[in-house]
């Protein structure tokens, strides 16, 4: 029915970065995080955003599709940025002083940084993780980066294996609750018209049949794998193995070099230079 | 007269993503009072859209729908009325059960129309008649009915409303043949009662050979014929070639016409050229 649904976000693409192995992904993203945290010079953090410009580039993915998904953070970019602008006092006379609203020049850099560090995060994240995985290979990196938890006795398989069906499920009960609400419409149910409680109450007749349904889903789901013998993650071997290649061990290589080189200039490049602002 | 028309309605899904399409290209159709009008058309031919556009589930993104003569949308925030006057069947309508009992899940239309408990009740009554169902089950709850009970139970949901049009999509689907028979006959029993306006969906063109007086083909989004049911089935072939199924025994009789045999009447049902055949074979066999 409706298309409109990209839930999960991911652009199928055959770039560098769709095929490097999710699990070296995932533990990327961790060292990019890093890499984020340990900028404090402006210079740095110009050098951070150069290496994200790169990866866009590498990944095909358009820039508009990125810039959208920055959407949701807007709000949450401007009420940081605010806050840091304000809260931040300063040696030195304020740029603007207007009754108790005084900014000053660190005011400015503080409100920059941050806002430039949470973009970057939500970029590197959506386009490494998201974007460019599919929820499947999502699921196996996280199980297989989990394996050591099984030592401990928590059934990672089962965890899993649990994540793949809701994933892959989301979709399914969109289009359903889509279906019922209609049918419900056609009964002059008031799902988008009359008050708050009349709107609630009308949500009895949509969420009955969507979780009688999603039971007998579940019910069909679990005969269907036990029909194919499916017992669990005990000496169960994967249709999808993962095998590193080149890509796989030059872009942690390149990670480190980048992490090398912020640390480097956080230290050096402020005394080289002279100017600019350090956290 | 017509009751129900659609004027140069187009719509689009999925705007501004990869995955546009366009589902209905400025179609215009109208439906007959009192008839029952089949609308037919394989998978992906727009009919479903065109059908949640008769009760105003989707509005249209170009082009009116007009309920005698009248736009459903000139006053949007009363197109809870246009649902109650064009009762929708949606496919697959025992997904909508949800009350306690079967009595107050065919009910909840009514409830929702701010009818009476003693109307409502009489009108529970009355409906399930129609749809086959036993008064002794009103009191159990509709999960514990079989499957095509469910299904009575939801139409009779509908029909309780006491619609002008009543519009069903697929309502014969996944069901036997006995179970089609048995709704579908139903029904007709249903509109020559009380003179409802039917349009019946269906991609099966026996269905439509059997119980509609009108149909309209659909295809690609496009409406491509129009008229009486023997209007229709005369192009048999021509229905062919767009992939609709036409019933084995409208094959038989366009091939011998082909053959030269002068066969007239209706010639798309078992009895229709049973009765165009006989007169032919006796005729030979007295010269």
């Amino acid at each position: 029915m409706k298309t409109e649904m990209t839930l999960g976000q991911f652009f199928p693409g055959e770039s560098v970065l769709h095929r490097m192995d999710p699990r070296v992904k995932i533990l990327l993203s961790i060292a990019y995080i890093v890499a984020i945290f340990l900028c404090h010079y402006v210079l740095t953090y110009a050098l951070m955003a150069l290496f994200t410009l790169f990866l866009i580039l590498i990944s095909g993915i358009p820039f508009r599709t990125i810039l959208r998904s920055l959407r949701p953070i807007v709000l949450i970019l401007i009420i940081t940025s605010i806050i840091n602008l304000l809260m931040t006092g300063g040696e030195g006379e304020p740029l603007f002083a207007w009754k108790f609203i005084h900014i000053y020049e660190e005011g400015l850099w503080r409100a920059g940084f941050m806002a430039v560090r949470v973009i970057l995060l939500v970029v590197s994240a959506t386009l490494l993780l998201t974007y460019t995985t599919s929820p499947i290979a999502l699921t196996d990196a996280i199980e297989s980066l989990l394996t050591p938890l099984k030592w401990l006795h928590v059934p990672v398989h089962e965890f899993a294996m649990m994540m793949s069906i809701a994933l892959r499920f989301i979709p399914t009960l969109t289009e359903e609750t889509g279906r019922i609400m209609n049918a419900q419409k056609s009964r002059g149910s008031s799902l988008s018209t009359g008050g708050l409680i009349t709107r609630v109450k009308a949500l009895i007749p949509v969420i009955v049949p969507l979780f009688i349904s999603a039971f007998q889903r579940a019910m069909d789901l679990a005969t269907a794998m036990e029909c194919r013998c499916y017992r669990g993650g005990k000496g169960r071997t994967r249709l999808r193995a993962y095998h590193l290649h080149f890509s796989d061990y030059f872009m942690p290589c390149l990670f480190a070099a980048l992490i090398v080189a912020i640390v480097l200039g956080n230290k050096y490049l402020p005394d080289l230079v002279g100017w600019g602002y350090s956290l | 007269m017509k009751i129900l028309e659609v004027e140069q309605v187009s719509h689009l899904y999925g705007v501004g993503t990869p995955f546009r399409t366009e589902a209905l290209k400025n179609v215009s159709v109208g439906f007959e009072r009192g008839l029952i009008t089949g609308v037919i058309g394989h998978t992906g031919s727009g009919k479903s859209t065109l059908v949640q556009m008769l009760n105003g589930l989707i509005r249209p993104a170009e082009g009116r729908v007009l309920l005698d003569g009248k736009d459903i949308w000139e006053k949007p925030k009363e197109i809870r009325s246009v649902r109650f006057r064009v009762g929708l069947v949606m496919q697959y309508p025992e997904y909508q059960l949800f009350d306690e009992t079967v009595e107050k899940d065919i009910g909840y239309a009514l409830r929702n129309q701010g009818l009476g408990q003693d109307e409502i009740r009489e009108r529970v009554r009355e409906v399930i008649s129609f749809v086959g169902l036993t008064p002794d089950l009103l009191e159990k709850s509709p999960f514990d009915l079989s499957g095509g009970q469910k299904r009575r139970a939801a139409i009779a949901g509908i029909l309780a409303m006491r619609p002008d049009v009543l519009v069903l999509d697929e309502p014969a689907a996944g069901l036997d043949p006995r179970g089609r028979r048995e709704i579908l006959g139903g029904l007709t029993r249903y509109r020559d009662k009380t003179g409802t306006t039917v349009i019946l969906v269906s991609h099966s063109m026996e269905d439509m050979a059997t119980y509609c007086d009108r149909v309209v083909v659909m295809n690609h989004g496009e409406v491509y014929a129009e008229g009486t049911t023997d209007e229709i089935f005369a192009r048999a072939g021509e229905l062919d070639s767009i992939g609709l199924d036409v019933p084995q025994i409208a094959h038989v009789a366009l091939s011998l016409k082909e053959r030269g045999i002068p066969l007239t009447g209706t010639l798309y049902t078992v009895d229709g050229v049973k009765n165009a055949l006989l007169p032919l074979l006796k005729g030979r066999k007295t010269p």
